[in-house]
């Protein structure tokens, strides 16, 4: 069986807002465990702040959720300028000491991080990001 | 996001619970500074009520970090449930700020 759900937000932080709500009502009705509503609420969480912040877009940011047996998939897209999470943000320096800890960077390469698959694309001037998080370890 | 504080002979025992994400992070740093005083020898941020923590959320535990580093006090994070804890390992600061399992054994390795 699959589930869906979609979500379309303007691109500010009060919207942002809403994205806990949707991503939890459907965790609910498709019984996700606690350790996967986290960790997709944590990736959109990451991507919607860095659209908002430093995307300049101005359309809707539109994310779907897709649920099967095996795994989540999870779209987000957006107007602002052309930006691939997977190539255009270096990975921090996690081994840094603590006076020199970069502030910046962590955020993308949590998302990273935490799902399994990731694909970019750039297309009709917007940015998509498909990103595949299976149920189990 | 609530923290609770409580104070005892030089050691600040804070338990955050629920959330900490990019809508209250602002308000956990200055609720952090407001808790901890220049006197304190030991901080210990208690995380077992913490439900999420988001890069927003883990700024403000390095910058709590840092605060208490150039004020010469110990600092630990206890009670991390698991991906809570996830999140701090893959951020790389478990090697930077020391975690442990309890309240307890924090105040044990800090007091010595």
């Amino acid at each position: 069986m699959t589930a869906h759900a979609f979500l379309k937000i303007a691109p500010n932080h009060e919207q942002l807002e809403l994205i806990p709500t949707a991503v939890e009502e459907f965790a609910e009705r498709d019984n996700w465990p606690p350790d996967l509503v986290f960790k997709l609420n944590l990736v959109l969480e990451e991507l919607g702040v860095n659209i908002v912040n430093y995307s300049g877009a101005t359309g809707d940011i539109e994310i779907s959720l897709a649920s099967d047996e095996e795994s989540v998939t999870v779209e987000i897209s957006d107007d602002g300028r052309p930006f691939n999470p997977l190539l255009d943000q270096d990975t921090p320096d996690i081994s840094a000491p603590l006076g020199n800890r970069p502030i910046g960077g962590l955020g993308i390469h949590l998302v990273r991080s935490m799902m399994d698959e990731m694909s970019y694309s750039r297309e009709d001037g917007k940015n998509k990001l498909a990103m595949t998080k299976r149920k189990s370890e | 996001m609530a923290i609770d504080f409580q104070r005892n002979e030089g050691t600040l025992i804070i338990e955050a619970a629920e959330r900490v994400d990019s809508t209250n992070a602002q308000r956990f740093l200055e609720d952090l500074d407001a808790a901890i005083e220049p006197t304190d020898q030991v901080v210990i941020l208690d995380m077992e009520k913490l439900t999420y923590i988001s890069s927003a959320g883990l700024r403000v535990v390095l910058q709590t970090a840092k605060t208490l580093q150039r004020q010469n006090s110990g600092f630990a994070l206890c009670a991390l449930s698991g991906t809570v804890r996830e999140v701090f390992e893959i951020s790389g600061f478990d090697q930077v700020i020391a975690i442990h399992p309890s309240q307890d054994e924090a105040i044990a390795a800090l007091k010595g």
